[in-house]
């Protein structure tokens, strides 16, 4: 599996497709395009059935997401959020397209217990640092830092099995904040939790981005209430991007949508 | 075998759902008798003839036929688990792994918690030799010690199930070896023929009272050389399961995996890939719990469908054990694969010497680990002694 985003062909030029406000950020290079943290165009997915036949998950889609900001992507079960995420990630190939995601990025998976790895909570946030050379204390310091920011300090030694759900997912967030990535791809996160620990994830991912200008955050979400954290969205349907803009216009195209569809089956 | 008491005659089951929402899942598959009410006893035609014509129906309107014999050929079959049996092994599944099985309790922390995991390392090796090694006295002094211990470091929850699971076992184990391992007629172990047998004078009784018979139970007999199997092998196992639990329960598996390092590390100059083994022993501590949790879930996702046992033939009791068995297979292995994605995302690239895993607890020697050193040195000391005084 393929997942260096220095393989991918990148994307140097800004597409037309892009009309949102961008913050002012620092260039990131020659190759990567200035402002933006990910970026793909054209993209297609399509697996092959046991028939045979191609089956298209993803069909031309296209999204640009500027640096230093928190995005939404949202869509109907199925539309192809998580495939659109994966390929981001480097985790799939995409059949047709080119993509471009700043690094280091940081996935994190929808359910908690495909993302926790190691037996304890310490374990487990140290357990992507591993890929630095970092001294014991820095390891340490990096791992209470993510773990305050989830609001999962008193927890550095329970073992994992003996978390709830909505805990194994902060354990989870917080491996992805000690990384200090520059790219966070967060994949339908609130899921397993309430409402209380929803808000406090939202924010602990907030509060990441406002610590740093350089981190972006692309978050797979249902709710539509989440949208209020946003700084952009996306939304998808059948494997395609519809629309690509602020949280007001998608959430004005939203219920326009639903106030349609009302009117149609009370008509 | 189907319990409808209707012999020799086939029953028939709709293989789609019932379009009755009121119908219970398992109501699609109640066997649908096509005898009617009056209809005395049937001959072997006439059930063949109905069979045909069960056939015909269940073509043209798309049903399954299965059919039963009440007369129940199989012995065998009544052993099969079945019915309510079937159900409370499900539930005992669900119920029993849901029980923390040798996992860190990290509070109340105790001394053992703060003893170096080295340290504790080297106990439960001691704890593995002694028993095979020393006097019975002994053997039976450290189960006692590691008990206390239990009692004392555990919670009572933990150390009363534990205690109880163990010691049972090894209750077993010592009653079984104890009065069978010596029952064999002596013609068949001997191959020397009795001393009667060739004219010699039979040994004289000991003095000082030496028997080796030390209790008879009709044709069960506890000799001094089933004292001895069974004492060993029941205390050995005592020892080993709760040490091995007490050392789990009081250390963080990272802690034990940088213990375990320690002590491996010289083994890297002949080629021992210890980083490798460490990694995959950390994973196999977080994956026994996922398999487990995997194992209760499919269980109870059974037992929450309210399937009505009573009303399934054998072949589909053992379809549903088998269904159950390639669930928790294919949930592991997906399990397996998104982790190691999880892995790859996260930065890790297959080679364990290139991603270092961080303990970061320290380990730096106290006051407990000096005690705990000084108790080891005191108990293999004993363990000595008591092979020279207690002969």
């Amino acid at each position: 599996m393929n997942i260096g985003a220095v393989t991918l062909p990148s994307i140097c030029s800004h597409t037309s497709h892009c009309a949102f406000p961008v913050r002012a950020t620092a260039s990131n290079g020659v190759t990567s395009p200035p402002n933006l943290a990910i970026e793909g165009k054209n993209l297609s997915y399509a697996i092959t059935a046991r028939n045979g036949k191609l089956v298209p998950i993803l069909n031309d889609c296209s999204l640009c997401i500027p640096s230093g900001q928190l995005w939404m992507l949202l869509g109907p079960n199925g539309c192809g959020k998580s495939t659109l995420l994966k390929i981001l990630a480097g985790l799939l190939n995409p059949t047709h397209g080119a993509v471009y995601v700043k690094r280091p990025r940081s996935f994190v998976f929808q359910n908690p217990d495909h993302q926790v790895v190691m037996p304890t909570v310490e374990g487990d946030v140290a357990f992507g640092l591993g890929k630095f050379n970092l001294t014991q204390n820095e390891v340490r310091s990096r791992v209470a830092k993510a773990l305050h920011a989830v609001g999962m300090s008193d927890y550095l030694q329970r073992p994992v099995q003996t978390l709830s759900g909505g805990q194994k997912q902060r354990v989870a967030i917080a491996g992805a904040l000690a990384e200090s990535c520059k790219v966070l791809l967060l994949d339908e996160l609130t899921t397993f939790l309430d409402e209380s620990d929803q808000i406090g994830v939202i924010k602990a991912v907030k509060n990441s981005l406002d610590g740093s200008e350089e981190v972006t955050a692309l978050w797979v979400t249902h709710r539509l209430e989440e949208l209020e954290y946003a700084d952009g969205a996306i939304y998808m349907e059948n494997g395609k991007v519809v629309m690509h803009g602020t949280p007001s216009n998608i959430m004005g195209f939203l219920k326009e949508r639903i106030s349609s569809y009302t009117n149609r089956i009370n008509s | 075998m189907n319990s409808t008491g209707v012999r020799a005659l086939p029953t028939l089951f709709f293989s789609a759902p019932s379009p009755n929402p009121s119908h219970s899942i398992r109501k699609t598959l109640a066997p649908l008798k096509l005898r009617p009410p009056n209809l005395p006893q049937l001959n072997r035609k006439s059930s063949l003839s109905l069979t045909s014509e069960s056939l015909k129906i269940a073509r043209e309107r798309g049903f399954g036929i299965r059919c039963s014999s009440g007369d129940g050929g199989s012995k065998w079959a009544r052993w099969v688990p079945k019915g309510m049996v079937a159900e409370r092994v499900l539930r005992l599944i669900s119920g029993a792994t849901s029980s923390p099985i040798c996992q860190y309790v990290s509070s109340p922390t105790t001394f053992l918690h703060s003893v170096d995991p080295r340290i504790k390392l080297v106990w439960l090796l001691a704890l593995v030799v002694l028993p095979a090694r020393s006097h019975i006295v002994m053997r039976f002094g450290l189960v006692i010690y590691l008990a206390l211990l239990s009692i004392w470091v555990l919670p009572k929850q933990l150390w009363m199930d534990q205690l109880g699971r163990v010691g049972l076992l090894s209750g077993i184990l010592f009653v079984m070896l104890g009065l069978g391992s010596d029952v064999a007629p002596s013609l068949v172990q001997l191959r020397t023929p009795p001393p009667a047998m060739i004219n010699l004078p039979s040994l004289p009784s000991s003095l000082s009272g030496y028997s080796y018979l030390v209790m008879k139970l009709g044709p069960l007999q506890l000799t001094r050389k089933g004292l001895s199997v069974a004492s060993t092998s029941a205390c050995l196992t005592f020892t080993i399961f709760l040490s091995a639990s007490l050392c789990l329960a009081t250390t963080t598996p990272e802690k034990l995996a940088s213990a375990l390092r320690w002590f491996m590390l010289p083994l890297t100059a002949v080629g021992v890939p210890v980083a490798e083994i460490i990694l995959t022993l950390l994973l196999s501590l977080r994956f026994i719990n996922l398999v487990f949790d995997e194992v209760r879930n499919a269980a109870l996702g059974i037992v929450a469908r309210r399937i009505n046992w009573q009303q399934l033939t054998i072949m589909e009791t053992f379809d549903i054990f088998v269904t159950y068995v390639r669930r928790i297979f294919k949930n592991i292995f997906s399990h397996a694969e998104q982790i190691s994605q999880a892995m790859i995302v996260r930065g890790f690239r297959g080679d364990s010497r290139n991603h270092k895993i961080y303990f970061l607890s320290d380990s730096s020697l106290g006051i407990a680990d000096i005690i705990a050193s000084l108790c080891l040195v005191g108990l293999i000391s004993a363990a000595i002694l008591s092979e020279v005084i207690l002969v």
